[in-house]
């Protein structure tokens, strides 16, 4: 039980928490009525990652090869791209989205801002979607077959503990002024979009388009990435144990980068 | 124009079909999956070359071959077989698992 628990809890935390801040950046921005878009984006990455499972069962040779990681790959940056574009509209914004609720929804709506986020729920649920819908529906046949509950029990567990995780993001997240939001909010994006970079380089290593490499370091005796505590921190903060020198410098990059986008502008725009 | 079709079909050729165009095939290596286990659980290589992982999912249920060391991660639908293109690599032992079935699908490839 605690085996499939912890497998459904590490591929879900990462959607559960991006869906916890969108919501929450709707509540921020006191467009509670344009949830939808949010919920539709993540139905839409449920609906997508249920038919990549079925595809995945009825695909073979090359196609099923490279196909589905190529599809992958894509899902990681199509992310960061989105995840980068938010929170430097955010720091451009950012005089607007303090001022009164009327001036933030107009700004937001103005500015397309809720497809966007309806766009950062579909990558979130569907970049680990297929995976936990194929092991989800492996343990639904087992259990079918006579193989004991509990499995099934702790998959389901598993979710639902993510699920509750990206609520209390979001619970979390309605609660701190405005101002605090935001800001925390835009710390909290870089450190994902950054290990959802470095992920992506990665990926991009391990499929052969980037030439492959050494651990540069191993921290697995600190923090093994295989563990709860290890899973949380990848999905939080891109947590690897044993990063290449490509993964390494593609995250300190990205910070650099995205630090100067996400907060280079406040000083300007920003309260005296 | 012509030149220009026979340059676009050569280069998509190249690009989808990597395997059929490169001059000395990798090795390729049969890796089994049974009742959440691999066949074998270890793997040995040559140091230094190319090769394919052919792992073949015997089982009814989905599995996800994944080696951190290696950046692969890829789910082996059940009844299924997935070509796994490793590059050379260093000597030493490079572990894997199956992700949904951690605590019995354990294994390793020495490469040597």
């Amino acid at each position: 039980m605690a085996a499939t628990f912890v497998v459904t809890l590490r591929e879900g935390f990462e959607a559960a928490l991006l869906l916890g801040i969108v919501y929450a950046c709707l509540d921020r921005f006191g467009a509670r009525d344009h949830y939808r878009w949010v919920t539709l984006g993540g139905v839409l990455g449920l609906v997508a990652s249920i038919l990549m499972g079925i595809a995945v069962t009825l695909l073979s040779g090359p196609l099923l090869d490279l196909g589905p990681d190529l599809v992958g790959a894509a899902v990681i940056f199509a992310a960061v791209g989105l995840l980068t574009w938010h929170g430097w509209w955010m720091s451009r914004h950012a005089q607007a989205l303090r001022g009164d609720v009327q001036r933030r929804v107009a700004e937001a709506e103005a500015t397309r801002r809720l497809s966007v986020l309806g766009l950062i729920a579909f990558t979130g649920v569907f970049r680990e979607g297929a995976e936990t819908v194929l092991f989800l529906w492996g343990l639904v046949s087992q259990t079918a077959e006579g193989a004991s509950w509990d499995r099934l029990a702790g998959g389901a567990l598993g979710v639902a503990t993510a699920a509750a995780l990206g609520w209390a993001v979001f619970h979390g997240g309605t609660r701190l002024s405005v101002r605090h939001f935001f800001t925390v909010t835009s710390v909290v994006l870089l450190l994902v979009a950054a290990g959802l970079f470095s992920t992506g380089l990665g990926k991009l290593q391990g499929l052969g388009f980037l030439p492959p490499a050494d651990a540069f370091w191993d921290t697995s005796f600190l923090l093994s990435d295989r563990g709860l505590v290890g899973g949380f921190a990848t999905g939080l903060v891109g947590y690897r144990a044993r990063p290449t020198l490509i993964e390494i410098t593609g995250y300190a990059l990205y910070l650099v980068v995205a630090s100067a986008l996400f907060f280079g502008g406040r000083r300007a725009t920003g309260p005296r | 124009m012509h030149r220009f079709v026979l340059l676009l079909a050569t280069t998509l050729a190249a690009v989808v079909a990597p395997s059929a165009a490169t001059a000395a095939d990798p090795a390729e290596i049969a890796l089994t999956i049974e009742e959440n286990r691999f066949q074998p659980e270890e793997v040995r290589v040559k140091a230094g070359a190319p090769f394919v992982l052919v792992v073949t999912n015997r089982d009814k249920t989905a599995e996800e071959f994944e080696s951190r060391e290696l950046r692969i991660e890829k789910v082996i639908p059940p009844g299924k077989t997935v070509r796994l293109r490793v590059p050379a690599l260093k000597a030493g032992t490079y572990p894997f698992v199956g992700e949904y079935h951690e605590k019995t699908a354990k294994g390793r490839i020495v490469a040597e």
